[in-house]
């Protein structure tokens, strides 16, 4: 407190001395000091009972004031240093700042219309977004704050990006300003919490966003475009009472309706075979004018009309892109998404493909062939923002898009086979693929597998090193079987310097880090979700050598932890788990993996009557017990500490549980096995089960150790043997018959090799009082 | 606050409720931990065994001997809706993950009928059961159903074959459409209770318990058997442990028993050891949790706390026990409802932040399922989505959109201590530039002059140099350019005179010619002369004339006629 009290009055110092115009330079320290005063800044003032106490109320007093008066300086370098101040302290103060943030907020939004650098009336804008979403959690300051000031801040916002004609409720937008992104975000914050404040302003705001979406010519960049999506889409909230529902669902409807609209235009130089499941839209077609230029006019949505194929392919990539937002921003209440409408929707866009081998489209004869080439290489961009809004779709639904899963993977397909040659085409193919297959993967047909081979082999390529290089070098050899004129298109390069190749090869990975992320994540959710029987060996095999080959830890995990399952007459079934031990030695997946501690210790009340031990003790138990679990292989039901839920977490009034108990459980559990089934050559040597069992697990250490490496030499056995969890659970294989004796063999050692370390810190533990245990737990311990 | 939350309903029976509270109550919401109170209770409700779902906004009571189906809300804490069904409802179960939109029932007659609360769809199976549907569960993944029937056959259905709309290329042909899968036929008597793994991967388990006094775990991705466990007497509920590494059987009798699957130390899974597969095992008797009374009657239901090592048992007395699963005792009596406590279901305590399991959207009221025939199955082309299929949910915010991960400027200084440094930086700069701006037309407030002056001084000398720098590069610049202009017209000059000079030089060649031409005329001239007189003289001697006198007459002659021509010869010499 101290602390914090001199530095507040550095800052009034600072603040009050150096001269205004100089002060943007102090601007950033003072601001950092004022954070840090957060404390002081947000105590209750009636809390503030002592002298120094009241000496810091004076400062914070000054404080306040001086940037009430900096905010209406007349310089701007002191308006500007007083934004930045007003929002470090409301930031630091919380309540007890925000309660008298008012001539603030009068300040700032004066700022607005004064002719102040851009900079400046951005952050303003920030500042008062913060104050009134900081304020939205405190009724009465919203009450005092928030519902006077708000009005003014949306008209003065309104203001700079827009102008209003008189006596109409709508607004023409501003050319060229420089605030249209931050007034629409801050709009954005505010609008689904204030909807009430919001509601006159609905109209106004709506006919910017509309000029804003739907302009074509000059789009606008695409972080405005978003944020206006967005806040369009957030306009249902200010829907009078109850109606917000009905709102959303209408302004979806139309926006469904005019991509239709816009793709019967876009779409006319062919001849579309799609036909909607809803018999309103199959009469929706109009005769077109084909002489003209493509073009529409004000569609549902009220969007200015367009002309040009460019321009309507772009209006249809923005509305598909909206409708992706109305099912993946927040809603005010219940929504009825039209799941169906919108699967029409994207079956009509994503039925016409660019023609390849197998499908080919119908032209239109009416329309020219400029046009239809045109529309054809245009293609690729309208079925990307389709299958985005797809995977909105199913981000949205989650488990419930299981119904029409089915449908929305066939619709990708279509689009993978005839476009895969488009990057952002397998992208976002790719990333819709692994969603669906996390949420259908498992019961998943061997024909629904297959149909996914081509997309899982094309990310395969595209995750390793391009080849062509390696391919020019292998033609080197035999250049006389080429003929002549195919020699003339080789690479030049190729021959040259075999270094530049490797360089320019890790430079191309690290390109289309999307692609790359978007095909990797496609791996791991092939082989983690679908059955991996019916993936075909061949498939198998090409996608862990890509894993192998890129180092894909994710992709290395699911392809050890669904091992392809053994077939009869085909010998082993391999598994890349020594890829992964070289690759991920350090992992913990890898460790917990390779060198199980399943099943872990666990919990046992307290009541079992073992003598207290002080706390020092406690402490080194705490420490000894973590890595501990390793040799619990014997039965888990027993007195073992967990972490307990309740016990430190709780406020319980239980029975007390402490802790201290583990090592006395442990002690049991190290003595459990040894007495019954116990490693053979440690069995005989220890007369008394107490303190020599710990020798015992520590001796067999040296003894099993040839029985693995005896057993390893073999070649297959090295995998084997270490793929303990994963080759056994694989099934009856022709192996696993055969194999106990090398797993027997190598239990111990793999025992081994987890408990040296503990038997290091058994050894520590040695004086610990001897054991007190409880007569019926006993018991059962000594019966297994 | 963290607090854990059990939800028992009970089965109606003749016995008046102890306390007020519990009168009509059917469905409790019991705050278990931190303190053991009654939170909540919906009423009119009397349901079996296995007749209990909880989704995390609705809780569905399929009412015993009837065909109905109570739902009612969590958030609201009344019944929203009563569903009428065309059979006598058994069991029923959520489906559809963390949401649970999907509601599982399993009717007298042996089918199973698939609601999805959010779209009012309905989607009813085959009767593979012959005889009444009474235990079904769903996997973590959502995409099997497990359904037990007194027929004592464990049917296995693909969640996603009977909801999708498309059914996937026809892999199961054979079979008509909506049948089971796969079908576990190892239990000889009626099934009891099933309960399934945690494991969201393809080597999960099921346990199911029949009264034929065994408890079976098997495999429910390939129905093969992993284990049986020959029971003393006949399991009537089940519960697994988180982890899968044990499970729980309530009896007839009220006694629990644990059931290990770790007993032996085998580094290799005990339940993937294909070794032991084949031979049933025998508990110990010692693993029998006896419990306080003999009183307590059946316990019906199991359920587990959140960190596993709490047992909840519901019995036919009313009360609801708790066992410490670590000591294998009873420990205490949770609650008492006096009716049967037939459906026990432990909520995942709240208080502890996990982001993905936030649900991302509610549904506050479900859709009833609809009966009209847009919606049923095969009245439309197949494989198409109906276009009035609609999904009711209230999609909410969430925290950490995964594609908003970028942030922009504006999210970023929104959450800021005060603003970015960036932002600060431009402000800086736009103020200078302002300032220059400002200064030069008025308000240079002389007041400030201090530290900032000696770098706005070096900056305006600074600028005045540079002026300087560029005024001296124009001059230069245009010396250059004077410079390369007088050079190239002093080329220009020198080329006219170079091309003079030619021309000067052709005509003095011509000249020259022209004088070696008029020489040669004059000396032939001159021979003719001289022959001439020669010629004379000699004729002159010949006729005896003086030849000399002959000769100075005609030089007299020639004289007068040649005076201009010696003249020309002059200049030319």
């Amino acid at each position: 407190m101290a602390y914090m009290s001199m530095s507040l009055h550095a800052v009034n110092h600072r603040l009050t001395n150096v001269p205004v115009k100089h002060l943007p330079h102090f601007a950033s320290s003072i601001a950092t000091s004022i954070s840090n005063c957060g404390e002081l800044l947000s105590t209750p003032q009636s809390q503030k009972a002592g002298k120094a106490d009241s000496d810091n109320a004076v400062q914070v007093h000054k404080l306040m004031t001086r940037l009430g008066s900096l905010l209406q300086d007349r310089t701007y370098e002191g308006r500007w240093t007083a934004i930045v101040l007003v929002k470090a302290l409301v930031e630091a103060g919380q309540w007890e700042i925000l309660r008298g943030c008012e001539p603030f907020v009068r300040g700032l939004i004066s700022i607005l219309a004064k002719s102040d650098p851009v900079s400046t009336k951005k952050m303003c804008i920030i500042t008062l977004a913060r104050i009134f979403h900081l304020t939205y959690q405190y009724p009465t300051l919203v009450r005092e704050i928030t519902t006077p000031a708000l009005p003014g801040f949306i008209t003065a916002a309104l203001n700079l990006i827009s102008v209003k004609p008189s006596s109409e409720p709508i607004r023409r937008l501003k050319p060229n300003t420089p605030f249209v992104e931050v007034v629409l975000q801050a709009f954005g914050e505010l609008i689904a919490r204030h909807p009430t404040i919001f509601r006159p302003f609905t109209s106004q705001i709506h006919s910017i966003l509309q000029t804003i979406i739907g302009s074509t010519s000059p789009t606008f960049p695409e972080p405005v475009l978003d944020i206006a999506q967005k806040l369009f889409i957030s306009l249902h909230n200010c829907a009078p009472k109850n109606t917000g529902g009905e709102e959303w669902k209408s302004a979806c409807r139309m926006t469904i309706t005019s991509v239709h609209a816009a793709s019967s235009y876009v779409l006319r130089a062919i001849l579309e075979q799609w036909e909607s499941v809803d018999p309103s839209l199959r009469q929706m077609s109009q005769p077109q004018n084909y002489s003209q230029e493509v073009g529409n006019g004000p569609d549902a949505l009220g969007l200015s009309s367009w002309q040009g194929l460019n321009a309507g392919v772009n209006r249809l990539v923005v509305l598909l892109r909206m409708l992706s937002g109305f099912v993946g921003t927040a809603t005010a209440s219940t929504v009825t998404i039209p799941v169906g409408a919108i699967l029409d929707l994207t079956a009509r866009l994503n039925m016409v493909t660019v023609p390849s081998g197998d499908s080919d489209i119908q032209a239109n004869p009416q329309i020219g062939r400029a046009e239809r080439e045109h529309l054809l290489t245009e293609l690729p961009r309208i079925h990307v923002a389709c299958i985005k809004l797809l995977l909105h779709l199913v981000n949205a639904l989650e488990t419930s898009a299981i119904s029409v899963a089915q449908t929305i993977l066939e619709q990708a397909l279509w689009i993978f086979r005839a476009e895969k040659f488009n990057r952002e085409v397998r992208t976002a193919v790719y990333d819709l693929v692994s969603v669906l297959l996390t949420q259908i993967g498992p019961s998943m047909t061997k024909q629904s597998v297959s149909s996914l081979t081509g997309i899982i082999r094309t990310s395969c390529h595209d995750l390793l090193p391009p080849t062509g290089n390696q391919a020019a070098a292998v033609d080197k050899p035999d250049p006389k079987s080429k003929n002549k004129s195919n020699q003339t298109t080789v690479n030049a390069d190729s021959f040259l310097n075999p270094g530049l190749k490797q360089v320019r090869q890790t430079s191309s990975s690290s390109s289309f880090p999307c692609l790359k992320r978007a095909a990797s994540e496609l791996l791991v959710a092939a082989l983690a979700h679908a059955p991996t029987e019916f993936i075909s060996p061949a498939l198998r095999a090409e996608i862990d050598r890509t894993i192998i080959l890129t180092s894909d830890k994710n992709a290395m995990l699911s392809s050890v932890l669904n091992p392809f399952p053994a077939m009869q007459g085909r010998g082993v079934g391999t598994s890349i788990l020594p890829f992964l031990a070289r690759s991920y030695p350090a992992e913990t997946e890898v460790e917990c993996l390779i060198r199980p501690r399943m099943p872990v210790l666990m919990n046992a009340p307290a009541t079992n009557g073992f003598a207290p031990i002080d706390e020092d003790e406690d402490d080194e138990v705490e420490t000894a017990t973590a890595p501990q679990p390793a040799p619990a292989a014997s039965g888990f039901l027993k007195n073992t500490p967990t972490p307990s839920l309740h016990h430190d977490m709780m406020d319980v009034e239980v029975t007390p549980r402490p802790t201290l108990q583990s090592k006395r459980s442990y002690t049991e559990d190290v003595e459990a096995p040894a007495s019954a089934p116990a490693p053979a050559p440690a069995a005989p040597t220890f007369p008394s089960p107490g303190s020599q069992s710990k020798k015992a697990r520590f001796e067999p250490e040296t003894a099993p150790q040839p029985a693995l490496d005896a057993a390893s030499p073999a070649t297959f056995t090295g995998t084997a043997a270490i793929s303990v969890p994963s080759s056994s659970i694989a099934g009856p294989t022709p192996v696993a018959t055969s194999k106990p004796t090398i797993s027997s063999a190598k239990q111990p050692s793999a025992l081994q090799s987890t408990s040296t370390t503990e038997a290091a810190e058994d050894d520590s533990d040695d004086e610990m009082p001897s054991l007190n245990i409880d007569p019926d737990t006993d018991d059962e311990e000594d019966d297994e | 606050m963290l607090s854990e939350c059990f939800i028992a309903s009970t089965l109606a029976s003749s016995k008046a409720p102890a306390s007020a509270s519990l009168r009509d109550v059917g469905v409790c919401v019991h705050e278990f931990q931190p303190t053991l109170n009654l939170r909540s209770t919906f009423k009119k409700s009397s349901t079996a065994a296995n007749c209990l779902a909880v989704s995390p906004s609705h809780v569905f009571a399929a009412q015993s001997e009837k065909a109905i189906v109570h739902v009612y809300s969590r958030e609201k804490g009344n019944q929203e809706a009563t569903v009428p069904f065309p059979e006598r409802i058994r069991s029923i179960a959520v489906a559809g993950g963390k949401n649970g939109d999907v509601l599982v029932l399993g009717t007298e007659g042996g089918r199973l009928i698939l609601w999805e609360t959010c779209t009012g769809r309905q989607v009813a199976t085959t009767a593979s059961h012959l005889r009444p549907v009474t235990a079904l569960v769903v996997d973590p993944n959502s995409n099997f159903i497990l359904s037990g029937s007194s027929d004592a056959s464990v049917h296995v259905w693909s969640l996603v074959d009977l909801l999708s709309f498309t059914k996937p290329p026809s892999g199961r042909d054979r079979q008509p459409p909506n049948s089971p899968i796969r079908t576990f036929s190892n239990h000889r008597a009626a099934i009891t209770s099933i309960a399934v793994g945690h494991s969201a991967g393809r080597y999960n388990i099921a346990v199911s318990a029949a009264q034929d006094n065994t408890a079976i775990a098997w495999d429910y991705h390939t129905g093969r058997v992993l284990r049986t466990f020959l029971l003393p007497s006949s399991a009537i509920s089940l519960a697994l442990d988180p982890a899968d590494r044990a499970f729980y059987v309530g009896y007839e009798d009220g006694s629990i028993q644990s059931i290990d699957f770790y007993k032996n130390q085998s580094i290799q899974h005990p339940l993937h050891d294909p070794s032991l597969q084949s031979t049933p095992s025998q508990p110990p008797a010692e693993d029998r949790w006896t419990p306080p009374s003999t009183d307590c009657g059946a316990a019906h239901a199991l359920t587990l706390s959140y960190d596993g090592m709490t047992l909840l048992s519901g019995h036919q007395n009313g009360k609801v026990l708790s066992w410490a699963v670590g000591r294998k005792k009873y420990a205490s009596t949770a609650a008492d409802y006096t009716h049967p406590v037939t459906n026990l279901f432990m909520l995942p305590p709240n208080g502890i932040p996990h982001p993905s399991l936030d649900l991302k959207r509610v549904a506050h009221t479900i859709i009833k399922p609809r009966y009209d025939h847009t919606l049923s199955e095969s009245s439309q082309a197949a494989g198409t989505v109906p276009a009035d299929y609609t999904f009711s949910t209230h999609l909410l915010p969430s925290i950490s959109n995964s594609d908003t991960a970028k942030t922009d400027e504006f999210t970023a200084a929104f959450s800021h201590a005060y603003f970015p440094e960036s932002m600060l930086e431009e402000g800086l700069a736009e103020l200078a530039a302002f300032d220059q701006s400002g200064s030069n037309g008025a308000s240079v407030s002389s007041i400030g002059r201090g530290i900032s002056d000696e770098e706005l001084a070096a900056k305006d000398s600074q600028i005045s140099q540079l002026e300087e720098q560029l005024a001296m590069l124009k001059k230069k610049s245009s010396i250059n350019e004077t410079a390369r202009q007088s050079t190239t017209e002093e080329v220009t000059q020198l080329r006219s005179d170079l091309a003079n000079l030619h021309d000067y030089v052709n005509e003095l060649h011509e000249k020259q010619a022209q004088a070696q031409r008029e020489k040669v005329l004059r000396q032939a001239r001159k021979e003719e002369r001289e022959t001439r007189r020669r010629e004379a003289w000699f004729a002159a001697e010949k006729k005896g004339k003086k030849g000399d006198a002959v000769l100075r007459k005609m030089d007299a002659e020639d004289t007068v006629m040649t005076s201009d021509t010696d003249d020309q010869s002059s200049d030319d010499q």
